[in-house]
């Protein structure tokens, strides 16, 4: 396992925090007026899922994971996990849902996975910024009065239901933010 | 680009900043962002440029941190209480939710006051801007609720350390009882010196603490970290230095004016001589500044404020990113996200 200084960790990496694997969500750089280079974390606990904070000095040393990240399909989910294969050697990887948070309703087919894995443990998931989903249900509507955005709720082939303009229709395929899950725009 | 609510709403915001101190004849003043000196502050990093003339006279110029140093200046020829809302410049800085390189700055100074009374000039601006806006004292962000009535929760550093880090009183000034702290607590590196201790409990142990509820105004900083602000009378190891916390970003730095020049002429003098020792950009001491000094300054209170996050905190915005209007890292895109 590869250390690092705090101060190289990223957004996205998976380190060991109190000898717990962690995948870290922010990483700032701070540097307090009077203080020098610290490093602000937010991370969130693979087995448990709890957030932790933590700010590291720049170059304290951190373990950071050796991961392997593996392109899967995404094939069906059940009530306790997601199924992917890997279609080189028709492998399959049950990820619990958990861990997959609250991207299983971005998922199709046809979307480029990578499975991360450290030492055959599954870690997550990692899904491209965006995705291209089919627009099940978009009732007709109009603009009220509103001095903001008209928008309306719109339900994606996946379940998924986001806000997205006026002139969507069912049928349509919209490009969606996987961070976010908000809507980007029409293909 | 960010929602252009979100750009009419700041401008209303700064609007009501405005109305607050011209409505008390504060002077509102512009002064230069391309300077000579820079201030003196080891860890902040400067941009650097050259000023060029048509006869072809050139000199080293930089881009401000803060007004501070100039509007000091003006204090020197009595112009009395004022403020300014104008862009700072950090270099060096890393991209998140709560920093962009330029930023709006809101500083102001009164005169024959201290830091008590620019603690309760914050919490007045607080009042007015939110009754402004048409909003109550109570404000939401990001899922949680504040009050910004008055009077705001009040903790000294040393209280808070104690209260928080469970560092006791008698420890507080020492590298090596931090440091013990600091091993205790998960910090798994090499010794750290006063400075980097402290900021090490600060940031794990105590600003988690902060404005949590209420905005939170920190006082009292030992003086190793108020290199511009005057020590305390009854303990010349502390300073008389506040912070403003609220929901974990911290709001607004603020001081009782240090105006003694020989004093303030040896703490910068250590100050760059820190910079060097860093690496960082070197230049000279601001001896303008210190001349202003000598001729006399009136006893002043001053805080320098970040606009930019007092409008994430209004607009309920989770990111710096989302109040400045094209961000340094939207601008220069491609080199950052290499």
């Amino acid at each position: 396992m590869p250390s690092i200084k705090a101060g190289n960790i990223t957004k996205g990496c998976y380190i060991l925090f109190k000898n717990q694997p962690y995948h870290v969500t922010k990483a700032d750089f701070n540097s307090p007026g009077k203080g020098s280079a610290f490093m602000r974390c937010k991370m969130k606990s693979v087995k448990t899922g709890q957030t932790q904070d933590f700010t590291y000095k720049s170059n304290e040393m951190v373990e950071e994971l050796d991961i392997q990240s593996l392109k899967m399909q995404f094939l069906y989910a059940d009530n306790t996990s997601a199924v992917f294969m890997d279609d080189r050697t028709y492998e399959q990887q049950e990820v619990p849902k958990a861990l997959l948070e609250d991207k299983l309703d971005l998922l199709t087919a046809d979307i480029e996975c990578y499975i991360m894995l450290s030492e055959d443990e599954v870690l997550g998931v990692s899904l491209p910024p965006k995705v291209k989903l089919k627009v099940k249900e978009a009732r007709d509507a109009v603009a009220g009065n509103t001095v903001g955005q008209a928008r309306k709720e719109v339900e994606l082939e996946t379940g998924l239901k986001l806000q997205a303009p006026l002139f969507v229709k069912t049928g349509d395929t919209l490009i969606v933010d996987t961070d976010s899950k908000q809507y980007v725009s029409r293909t | 680009m960010i929602n252009s609510q979100v750009i009419k709403d700041r401008a209303k915001i700064t609007g009501l900043i405005r109305g607050f101190f011209t409505q008390q004849d504060f002077l509102e003043v512009e002064t230069p962002l391309l300077v000579k000196h820079p201030g003196t502050e080891p860890y902040l990093e400067v941009f650097e440029t050259e000023l060029k003339t048509d006869r072809g006279q050139t000199a080293r110029a930089f881009l401000s941190t803060s007004p501070e140093l100039s509007m000091k200046k003006l204090l020197g020829e009595g112009l009395g209480n004022m403020f300014q809302i104008c862009k700072s410049f950090r270099n060096g800085e890393g991209i998140g939710d709560w920093h962009n390189h330029e930023f709006t700055i809101l500083e102001w100074y009164r005169v024959d006051a201290d830091y008590t009374q620019i603690m309760q000039d914050f919490e007045q601006m607080m009042v007015y801007v939110l009754e402004g806006l048409g909003r109550d004292m109570v404000i939401e962000y990001q899922g949680n609720k504040y009050d910004l009535s008055s009077p705001w929760e009040r903790v000294s550093v040393v209280e808070a350390f104690e209260k928080y880090a469970n560092v006791l009183e008698k420890d507080f000034f020492s590298a090596d009882a931090l440091n013990k702290h600091c091993l205790n607590e998960g910090y798994s590196g090499q010794k750290l010196n006063y400075d980097d201790a402290f900021y090490w409990i600060m940031q794990n142990k105590v600003e988690p603490y902060l404005g949590r509820s209420k905005p939170t105004i920190i006082y009292d900083y030992p003086v190793s970290q108020a290199a511009l602000s005057k020590r305390k009378k009854t303990d010349p190891r502390l300073a008389e230095r506040f912070e403003v916390y609220l929901a974990g970003l911290e709001l607004g730095n603020a001081f009782s004016e240090l105006i003694d020049p020989v004093e303030q002429k040896s703490r910068m003098v250590a100050e760059l001589e820190m910079r060097k020792a860093l690496g960082k950009v070197e230049y000279e001491l601001d001896t303008d500044f210190i001349s202003a000094l000598e001729k006399g300054l009136p006893e002043t209170g001053g805080i320098a404020v970040g606009v930019d996050r007092l409008v994430m905190l209004l607009l309920d915005k989770p990111s710096i990113q989302d109040v400045i209007i094209f961000p340094v890292n939207q601008i220069f895109k491609k080199e950052l996200n290499k």
